[in-house]
């Protein structure tokens, strides 16, 4: 098997690797700024040197030549090599900075250079604190600066585009903005202007940087040159817990970030999968933010005198059991929703069933034409594919239409059907609408019952994509009824571990009075009399794994491990 | 042609004939006669390699700074595979002291086209583009009516003089940016595109212009083809200097009492250029200093200018190189502190910004000298200079940096008492 000997160890290699990322595949570092793994490498922020050779074989044996000591000749490349843009190949010796001193003093000397005119303000950059620049000076920089004449000043506060502002001045000219607007959302919309140590990102005179993933360039960018106009100089990244999640503002469920201070989700970043979002995310599932933290239920509300008034958790429990008490089992209908998770969608199939004896129907959240072929979809709901596999009863807008008008109780999961047009305020004149919500709306301003339930930020749960495929949420938020440090699925930040509780900024009016379906139904459930319970996301998935085929074998334990997981790879093990 | 005859030496490129960028008078003197041999005459000629072979032996070493063997460089061209191949002529000359291409353009055009139109077709190339400095607007109107004179002769365009071979020829007007002057950066710009180096690998002749194998190539270079194959290889290799053969154009500026582009052999002596062929130093000043072949090669100081000759092997020997053999030459009153600042500010200026020690060394070269230039200067700052310079070479995509740094560490170097006076100066005058 083909070898490349970095700093005296030996890697086998298959297939074709560019130096730089082998290097950082194998656990090793070599700084860099301009290199990304998903884009064309310009090699121009030269940060990424090292020293290449070959061994010097002979032509006519083809044999290695070999020195006094018995070891392989090197020919060395004439001039330090970046090694983001160089592709290894067999023989290849490298020596990085950690054993060649002028290729640390290469890196050194460019950090300098980077310096000399970036403005040294990290206390009050909004990029402090996540800056491979801020980080890779203190790990291979210079210890002084040398520049003692006066730095180039750029424009600040460029409004480039409605999300996205540039502080010229900051900018290192790694062009990854540029390229991500070529190579991945292909809209060209930025370009280099001016020459030198003059030069900075620019849309062209007239346009915007609209771009529907135009925010992404804040992710990539390697310094604080470009910043969210939505985030920027709210919150410091040290105070902030990050927690894995999924995109649910679409079908892709584009592998997320939730970043939270103070019980409020500040930022929705991109996490790579390569399976499904890659490093990427489209600006509008960023935007969801708002749903986990603004306009939210919180208490129950009931409909007195066509007025909504809160309501306690035990009165909207009794209120519930009394209508299904109350009502036909024939007129009771149950509305699952494709923005709702599997284990939610489940719950509410389980209590159908032993409530009505039927099954709950959705109608999928589909806008013909929304979507693109990168990361939007038409699909608008990230759970259309879940309700499907759990066997809801699918039905378009008019066939529920119909069932609603039909209906005398209607019991509905988190889905805003008027809102989305499907349904009309109308359609409920004669209908006793008791609602499972997260955030208030036109349909919950119908219902005549509506009690709050967890948002994807506040309870673990799984989604399947428009792909089939199964990912899944942890919760990030606290609710009334939680805490995150004894509520083990959330995720543990670095002010959980070693932050006091006034670092933590507890404030209790962030946090909402809700619950996750599946604790609310128990209520429901034991009220009326019924032998069901469940305990958590994590239990509920368990059993749909044991009784529905298409789930077979998942858990969150196996989501997790494989960031993950295909359906149609399940469907078919089973089918066979 | 020993060098030591080089004033009987007969121009080819800009000879002393009256109208000769007009293609009939340009015909009647022998014009269009290489290419008619080696695109009709099998016999002498019996396909493009025999072409490239004749370069290669008469060793035309290019001439737009790099002095790369063109010959060799056409062979590196890949087999034809039916797709497009282009000959990209490099018309963009901007570096200071470099104003020779464009006496090509002015009075003998044809020359170059024809020159052109040969390694085209030793490279089996489709397409030609001239590209020409935006600021040469008057040559870019001479070299467009050539190129339409050459179309309407059948010189240029479908099956060429009945032999089967067809190509285009576009002139291109550059936008006035020095990097576009670097072959990578330039192939950039024809693509539409901000004039930035590439990184290479891949090399233009496997990846060139929209991705097909190009060749990049000096308008001199490709004017000396003509003589080439007209008087063959062993003519030129025996004119001149023997690693560096050839007439080369010199363009002399600065101090002399005549300024201008000479077509000479090359390995002439430095000092017989100044006096003889350009008359002198003005106003019988002393010669303090000359820059060789374009203001990013090293500079001599005078006392080293004994036995030098003009061609790489001699230039090399004290430190310096022939470049474009654009010199510049410097009397007794040049004040290098000054004359450094500008040289540093032009390519600070001009530097594209894409690699970092380029983009920020550059500004850094140009800050500290333009300190020391207005008497705010330290010794210390004389150190940082060279410093950065080392920082610099090597370091990035192109060569512009090295061209940067250079000037400002031979400079320093060779005349460090110079500097180091200026910020003792300063030094005095604060104390």
């Amino acid at each position: 098997m083909p070898e490349v000997i970095i700093d005296g160890k030996r890697f086998e290699y298959e297939g074709e690797h560019r130096l730089l990322q082998f290097i950082l595949d194998q656990g090793l570092e070599v700084p860099f700024f301009c290199y990304h793994p998903s884009m064309s490498a310009p090699a121009n922020c030269r940060q990424c040197m090292v020293k290449v050779g070959q061994p010097v074989k002979d032509r006519e044996t083809g044999e290695y030549e070999l020195d006094d000591k018995g070891d392989r000749v090197i020919r060395w490349f004439p001039k330090l090599q970046t090694s983001c843009n160089i592709q290894i190949s067999d023989g290849m010796v490298v020596q990085t900075q950690e054993t060649d001193d002028l290729v640390k003093r290469a890196q050194k000397d460019t950090l300098e250079f980077i310096l000399a005119n970036h403005p040294l303000d990290c206390p009050i950059c909004d990029q402090a604190g996540e800056c491979p620049l801020q980080i890779q000076t203190y790990k291979y920089g210079p210890e002084g600066s040398r520049f003692e004449v006066k730095k180039v000043h750029k424009p600040k506060r460029v409004q480039l585009g409605p999300r996205v502002i540039l502080d010229a001045e900051r900018c290192i000219n790694c062009t990854r903005c540029v390229r991500f607007t070529n190579e991945i959302s292909k809209t060209h919309q930025l370009t280099i202007t001016s020459r030198g140590d003059k030069n900075y990102p620019v849309a062209a005179p007239g346009r915007e940087f609209d771009d529907a993933y135009s925010l992404n360039t804040v992710d990539i960018c390697p310094v604080g040159a470009l910043t969210s106009a939505d985030f920027r100089f709210k919150a410091r990244v040290w105070e902030m817990n990050q927690t894995p999640s999924i995109d649910i503002t679409n079908g892709k469920g584009c592998n997320i970030d939730l970043w939270t201070r103070d019980n409020l989700v500040l930022r929705i970043t991109p996490r790579q999968n390569e399976e499904v979002n890659d490093y990427w995310m489209p600006d509008i599932g960023r935007e969801a933010y708002k749903i986990f933290n603004e306009n939210r239920i919180s208490r129950p509300m009931q409909k007195l005198e066509n007025e909504h008034v809160q309501s306690s958790w035990k009165n909207a429990v009794e209120t519930l059991a009394e209508h299904v008490e109350q009502t036909d089992k024939n007129d009771i209908l149950f509305i699952g929703s494709p923005h709702a998770s599997v284990e939610e969608n489940y719950v509410l199939m389980t209590i159908s069933d032993l409530l009505a004896g039927s099954t709950p129907v959705f109608t999928p959240h589909i806008i013909d034409g929304a979507g693109d072929d990168f990361l939007l979809t038409d699909d608008q709901a990230p759970n259309t594919n879940g309700c499907r596999l759990l066997g809801l009863d699918e039905q378009s807008e008019s066939e529920l239409k119909a069932a609603v008008k039909k209906a005398k109780l209607v019991i509905m999961l988190s889905d805003h059907l008027i809102d989305r047009g499907v349904l009309e305020t109308s359609d409920f004149n004669d209908t006793f609408l008791a609602m499972f919500a997260t955030n208030h709306g036109e349909t919950t301003k119908a219902a005549d019952l509506v009690i709050p339930v967890t948002t994807a930020a506040e309870h673990a749960a799984s989604y399947v994509n428009v792909d089939k495929r199964i990912q899944r949420t942890v919760p990030a938020k606290e609710t009334k009824y939680t805490n995150r440090r004894l509520d083990l699925e959330m995720s543990e930040g670095r002010l959980d571990r070693y932050g006091t509780s006034f670092d933590n900024w507890r404030t209790e009016d962030n946090k909402v009075d809700c619950l996750p379906l599946w604790t609310i139904s128990n209520e429901i459930t034991n009220r009326l009399g019924l032998d069901v319970r469940f305990s958590n996301g994590r239990e509920i998935l368990s059993t749909i794994a044991d009784t529905i085929p298409a789930f077979s074998g998942i858990s969150y334990q196996v989501i997790d491990e494989h960031s993950g997981i295909d359906l149609n790879k399940i469907e078919k093990t089973v089918k066979s | 042609m020993s060098t030591a005859d080089w004033k009987n030496y007969e121009p080819v490129l800009i000879p002393n004939t009256k109208d000769l960028h007009k293609i009939d008078v340009y015909q009647q003197n022998g014009g269009y006669s290489a290419l008619k041999s080696v695109l009709t005459d099998k016999k002498k000629w019996e396909g493009p390699s025999d072409v490239i072979n004749e370069v290669k032996a008469a060793n035309i070493r290019g001439r737009g700074g790099a002095g790369f063997n063109a010959g060799l460089k056409w062979s590196f061209m890949p087999p034809a595979d039916g797709g497009p191949r282009y000959l990209a002529c490099n018309g963009d000359e901007s570096e200071p002291g470099t104003f020779k291409d464009r006496k090509i353009f002015e009075y003998n055009p044809h020359v170059f086209i024809e020159g052109a139109l040969i390694a085209a077709y030793a490279m089996e190339i489709t397409s030609i583009y001239v590209y020409i400095r935006g600021e040469y607007k008057d040559y870019i109107d001479m070299m467009q009516k050539a190129v339409d004179d050459a179309y309407e002769k059948g010189f240029i365009g479908e099956d060429i003089l009945g032999s089967g071979y067809s190509v285009d020829f576009y002139v291109h007007s550059g936008a006035g940016a020095y990097i576009c002057g670097e072959e990578t950066s330039m192939l950039e710009s024809l693509e539409g595109k901000r004039g930035y180096p590439r990184v290479k690998p891949p090399f233009p002749a496997q990846k060139g212009l929209w991705g097909r194998p190009t060749t990049i190539n000096n308008i001199e270079t490709l004017s000396h083809v003509v003589p080439v194959i007209n008087k063959g290889a062993d003519w030129f290799a025996g004119i001149g200097a023997k690693n560096h053969p050839g007439p080369i154009l010199y363009g002399i500026s600065g101090h002399v009492n005549r300024p201008g582009v000479y077509e000479l052999p090359s390995g002439i002596p430095v000092l017989e250029l100044i006096n003889d062929v350009a008359g002198g130093m003005r106003n019988g000043k002393q010669l303090k200093a000359v820059i060789p072949g374009g203001s990013s090669t090293p500079i001599l100081r005078a006392d080293q200018l004994d036995g030098v000759t003009m061609d790489s092997d001699s230039l090399r020997e004290v430190g310096t190189m022939l470049g474009t053999a654009g010199m510049v030459v410097m009397d007794e009153d040049t004040d290098m502190v000054d004359m450094l600042w500008r040289i540093a500010h032009f390519y600070h200026h001009e530097s594209c910004g894409q690699c970092t020690p380029c983009r920020d060394g550059t500004g850094w070269l140009e800050k500290i000298l333009l300190k020391i230039k207005n008497g705010d200067g330290e010794i210390k700052d004389l150190d940082l200079l060279l410093d950065i310079t080392t920082q610099m070479e090597g370091r990035t995509i192109c060569a512009l940096a090295d061209a940067a740094a250079w000037p400002v560490r031979h400079t320093i170097n060779r005349f460090r008492d110079e500097f180091e006076a200026r910020c003792k100066k300063s030094v005095h005058a604060i104390a």
